[in-house]
């Protein structure tokens, strides 16, 4: 079974495929792209939840720090959910500049939180969980998104 | 672990790198406008007081700036490690470097010793507090990867060089311009241009494409291999040229040979990049991908034409560093607005595209290279030369333009309070 460093930045690499095929699609139309953004908004909230209420929750237990990096990495999870519910707008007010104005954004705001999270956090929520690794990754790929 | 990059509290504040953007264009409006003052015969001459000093004006006052400035926001990011004291670092090394470039460009142009001294207390001074400052956040560094080997790497290219630039600066003080001065003076370039600004470049492009394009990720040999392989290549290069010159040809080749490996490396990475967007950074990385593969070429082949063609060696590398350092510029300068103003709460903000004039960055980008093509030309057709470097001059006022406007927004929307709305976060919290 993966690490939980190498099951979260997998997941970073398929996400980031969706947000590939997204931004090709609206290049084409952007009525089109609507599903593959609702995927990407899906797949990435997805991907929030098994941090927030799995992972997060774990390493906060088992190191004590709430205030610390967990919680910059929610605040930027929320940035990014205010920019992709934007996005969604923008395809509806068939807006291209707008949306790929807040594609841009995302995207370098959601590059910059993955770095930093498969720099940092993965390695360190990898060293102080090893032995409830197995159990932490079952528990995130059986999540029910809320 | 040092965890300061995760957090916006300690995260470097906005000023640290932005003062050395903003600075950087002047110093480019600056080079051009000597340029234009000078001939292309004495340009041709890499040794001519005026070659030298427009060289460290895009060098020290342009790409380090950026380079350096850049350093504080993306340890955090790339690294997880965060400069100690990063505002007094940033301050103390931008006032020291800006009064050492200025004096040492004035000193050189009119033989001044005091300030020669100035420029060598200046620039000493500033580059060992920013370099200092950037080592002892590299020790910090758990989880060493490629990038920060490579960032690692050219910040010790970078110690050497400093030191002798000194010695260089120290020579014209005590009027002592010998053959020893020649050979210094050669590894100092080299060692600058592949040795800090390249492998940089390579190390931070291991990270950068694949994440903000999309293209695939480098083979693994390359980003363990590569930096070393350069480095090893050019301590032999310099030993070579010091002890063995008739052989420095070999060292050349071991350097030019991963640097153009690298360079095609990047053009076919982009080609294969998921995301479709090509904006004025991808171009950017495009020429610079052009601009290294002819650069390394000619450098092998100036050994057999007398160094004849060493500055035009000299422009082609240039571009190179100059295309990657100006497309960077204008991703990471509206994203740190963007991103500030944000962590801020400040919501109904414009996105990063919308800060950066694209048609003014397109004009930015097509009068660039113009200027460098050129100047290349200009050695067969002197009467290019203004032309020449009027259309750099324009392509830096432009810059800064783009620099200057997301500044200006982020400094009104702090002024303004539009729509300061915390709740989000609260509600995150809860």
């Amino acid at each position: 079974m993966s690490t939980i460093k190498e099951f979260l930045s997998a997941d970073h690499s398929r996400c980031d495929e969706i947000f590939a095929n997204m931004e090709a699609k609206a290049g084409e139309s952007l009525a089109d792209a609507r599903e593959l953004c609702e995927e990407f908004k899906n797949e990435t909230e997805r991907h929030f939840q098994m941090e927030e209420r799995v992972m997060f929750l774990e390493f906060e237990n088992k190191t004590g720090m709430t205030q610390g990096p967990t919680a910059m990495m929610r605040q930027e999870h929320t940035q990014m959910r205010t920019l992709m519910s934007q996005m969604l707008d923008a395809i509806d007010a068939d807006n291209k500049d707008k949306f790929f104005g807040l594609s841009e954004t995302l995207m370098i705001l959601l590059q910059q939180h993955n770095m930093k999270e498969e720099q940092m956090l993965y390695p360190m929520a990898q060293q102080h969980l090893a032995a409830e690794s197995d159990r932490i990754v079952d528990m995130m790929e059986s999540l029910i998104v809320e | 672990m040092e965890l300061a990059g995760l957090s916006t509290d300690q995260a470097p504040p906005i000023s640290a790198p932005v003062r050395f953007f903003l600075t950087a264009p002047l110093f480019g409006i600056l080079a051009g406008i000597l340029i234009l003052f000078s001939d292309s015969a004495t340009l041709m001459n890499r040794f001519s007081m005026e070659s030298i000093v427009i060289t460290h004006a895009i060098t020290i006052g342009f790409l380090s700036f950026i380079m350096l400035g850049s350093m504080t926001q993306m340890l955090p990011v790339l690294a997880g490690a965060k400069m100690p004291k990063v505002e007094l670092v940033t301050q103390s090394s931008y006032i020291l470097l800006v009064v050492g470039v200025i004096s040492m460009l004035i000193g050189l142009y009119t033989s001044n010793t005091m300030l020669n001294i100035i420029a060598f207390i200046g620039l000493g001074g500033g580059f060992l507090i920013i370099l200092t400052a950037t080592a002892l956040s590299l020790r910090t560094v758990v989880n060493f990867n490629a990038t920060v080997r490579g960032i690692t790497t050219s910040m010790v290219f970078a110690f050497f060089i400093v030191l002798m630039g000194l010695y260089l600066l120290y020579s014209y003080i005590i009027n002592d311009v010998g053959s020893t001065h020649m050979i210094v003076a050669n590894v100092h370039s080299v060692w600058a241009v592949f040795g800090f600004a390249v492998i940089l470049i390579i190390g931070v492009a291991f990270q950068v494409l694949p994440m903000f394009y999309v293209a695939p990720k480098f083979k693994s040999f390359c980003k363990k291999r590569v930096v070393w392989l350069i480095s090893i290549g050019l301590v032999i290069w310099m030993f070579l040229s010091a002890f063995y010159e008739e052989y420095t040809i070999v060292g050349k080749l071991w350097i030019a040979m991963f640097v153009w490996a690298f360079a095609t490396t990047v053009w076919l990475k982009l080609s294969k990049r998921r995301r479709p967007i090509s904006d004025v950074t991808v171009w950017y990385w495009r020429s610079a991908s052009i601009f290294l593969t002819l650069g390394s070429f000619l450098w092998i082949f100036d050994e057999y034409f007398k160094h004849e063609y060493i500055v035009m060696v000299g422009i082609l590398i240039g571009g190179f560093i100059l295309s990657i350092i100006i497309g960077m510029l204008y991703k990471i300068v509206p994203f740190l607005v963007w991103f500030h103003l944000n962590a801020m709460g400040y919501m109904s903000i414009p996105t990063i595209n919308e800060m950066i004039n694209k048609r003014v960055a397109q004009v930015q980008f097509i009068l660039f290279i113009a200027s460098l093509i050129g100047f290349i030309f200009s050695f067969y057709m002197p009467y290019l030369l203004d032309i020449s470097a009027i259309s750099f001059i324009i392509s830096m006022v432009l810059l800064e333009y783009n620099v200057v406007a997301p500044i200006l927004i982020y400094i009104k929307t702090k002024k303004t309070k539009p729509d300061f709305d915390m709740s989000m976060f609260e509600a995150a919290k809860e």
